[in-house]
């Protein structure tokens, strides 16, 4: 399960909840990343019904595109609205009491050390956050640790999601230091066009080159480039034996290995059954 | 193989479809069968060329059926696409066109369903959707109601056979309007092939007595205890259906009229 853990998490703080547009901005990103993304829900202002509120919402519009929904600290509101992830920080619920409460969420950890990853999975979380890794303004006071906290955390075992300063060009860096994915706020939230900053974090996260687009109504991810034919050799279905139309257009046998697929591509592949 | 009785006093002329020529004036569906060999099984039985099939989506876990043209062979069999469970013109326009693509034929049996329950024909969206297949060329043969108008509408549309129900698909009652069918027969230039509601031979040959071109069934075969012997059954039904429509029947009379001599009694 934790395979699948999302490798690029747009994490709020009370100033980007405070702006509104949340379900817009988190829907245009999870449109470039699919599963690939968490958003995760962290604010100290909002009382549970507004919380409750605005996670419904999320997960609501995350769920099409298949991104997650990550709460912060309150693993009752994760549990309303359906959550797959919660993350708990310092001073916050210990991981046996937040799974109590969340049941199937992964529980992730919010750590500064790599002494406190190690408690962490001590603590039988799934996964840990760690930083700041670099300069950040969300926390100006905290001194950046560097990728070194990444390698440092890792050893402990649990996938590490590093934040703190995380930008396009910094997650290469993170990656190659033993980092599962990235956490960002500013990077995300506050860029012009949500979509294209988490197109570009992507492009520098393992798997990131996936596109995903839907086959016979089911939601798939493939690497980018990828032909139609090169999509039923994946499927291993022999061309010969069906019918392929991409975007409502038929495609015919010989032009397959002529059309590359796009993010949100809808693929219908029929062939000939039983009928009267 | 039960002997079959040849040379028939009557001579026939073969089955015309959209410019190609058949010698059975059967045709089966591939649908509903408890399994592939019964089904071939039937379809050999029948003594059928054409064949229908459906158009659906290839199941992706691959862990399923496969497709039926691992069990049908498109050089014996003429294979003839229905767009079975469509309600709109324009979905059945869009089946129609992927299942051209799968490359054997021009043809399609067009169905644009109105309603659930009775799966009766969507007239207006069959119309419709003639209009379009035939100006791409397809060769239609539409599924209709027992309806002259419609079917004269279908003709003039460009259909190139008219398909008006015995009785609705699956039921197995039988032809339920003899008269209408015969009107639509009598008033068309193109083919008529009943499809849909035969239940068991006598419903064949009762159909075919009207003087149809043809018929279609699926589900007679299908769901008969026994599909290959109710497959042979309707094979000869049809043969004898039209055998006994190309004779020409007797007049129906309301009054006995003996068959003996009726000259010649002992006094």
């Amino acid at each position: 399960m934790i395979a699948s853990l999302p490798r690029l998490h747009a994490v709020t703080d009370d100033r980007v909840v405070g702006e509104g547009r949340i379900v817009e901005r988190a829907t245009a990103m999870a449109a470039a990343a699919g599963p690939l993304l968490a958003v995760q829900l962290r604010t100290r202002t909002l009382a549970g019904g507004a919380f409750l509120a605005l996670a419904r919402g999320l997960a609501q519009a995350l769920k099409p595109h298949g991104a997650w929904l990550a709460v912060s600290d309150r693993a009752d509101v994760a549990r309303a609205a359906g959550a797959q992830i919660v993350v708990s920080g310092r001073g916050g619920m210990s991981v046996a009491d937040v799974r109590r409460v969340a049941g199937q969420a992964l529980v992730g950890r919010s750590v500064h050390t790599a002494l406190e990853a190690r408690a962490a999975a001590d603590n039988d979380a799934d996964f840990v956050i760690a930083g700041a890794v670099y300069a950040t303004a969300s926390h100006p006071d905290m001194k950046p640790a560097g990728p070194e906290l990444v390698r440092g955390a890792a050893k402990a075992g649990l996938p590490v999601v590093a934040i703190g300063g995380l930008t396009p060009e910094r997650t290469g860096a993170v990656i190659a230091a033993g980092a599962w994915g990235v956490a960002a706020i500013r990077a995300l939230w506050d860029a012009p066009d949500p979509e294209a900053a988490a197109r570009a974090f992507l492009t520098a996260l393992p798997g990131g080159d996936a596109i995903g687009v839907v086959v016979n109504g089911e939601a798939r991810r493939t690497s980018r480039g990828t032909t139609l034919a090169g999509l039923l050799a994946e499927l291993r279905l022999d061309p010969r034996t069906v019918v392929v139309e991409h975007n409502r257009h038929i495609v015919r046998r010989d032009a397959l290995a002529g059309v590359t697929l796009a993010e949100g591509d809808q693929v219908e592949l029929v062939h000939f059954v039983g009928g009267g | 193989m039960a002997t079959m009785v040849t040379a028939p006093a009557v001579r026939d002329t073969p089955l015309a479809l959209g410019g190609r020529i058949f010698r059975s004036r059967l045709l089966v569906g591939t649908g509903k069968y408890k399994d592939n060999a019964t089904m071939v099984r039937a379809l050999e039985a029948s003594g059928a060329e054409v064949v229908t099939v459906a158009v659906r989506r290839v199941n992706l876990d691959r862990t399923k059926e496969e497709g039926i043209l691992h069990h049908l062979d498109p050089a014996r069999f003429f294979l003839l696409a229905n767009t079975a469970g469509c309600y709109t013109a324009e979905d059945a326009i869009r089946y129609a066109r992927l299942a051209r693509e799968a490359g054997f034929n021009e043809f399609v049996k067009l169905e644009v369903i109105g309603d659930q329950q009775t799966l009766l024909p969507d007239v207006a969206g069959l119309l419709e959707a003639t209009k379009v297949l035939v100006k791409e060329g397809f060769r239609v043969m539409a599924y209709t109601n027992e309806d002259l108008i419609t079917a004269l509408r279908l003709q003039d549309a460009g259909a190139a056979a008219v398909m008006p129900l015995a009785s609705p698909i699956g039921s197995g009652m039988g032809l339920v309007n003899p008269y209408h069918i015969r009107v639509i027969k009598s008033r068309l230039t193109v083919p008529v092939i009943v499809d849909a509601g035969v239940g068991t031979a006598s419903d064949a040959c009762v159909t075919m007595e009207q003087g149809v071109d043809g018929i279609l069934m699926n589900t007679a075969l299908a769901e008969a205890k026994d599909p290959v012997a109710m497959a042979h059954a309707m094979r000869l039904a049809t043969e004898a259906g039209r055998t006994a429509f190309l004779a020409g029947r007797m007049p129906r009379r309301e009054i006995a009229v003996p068959s003996s001599p009726t000259v010649g009694m002992l006094s």
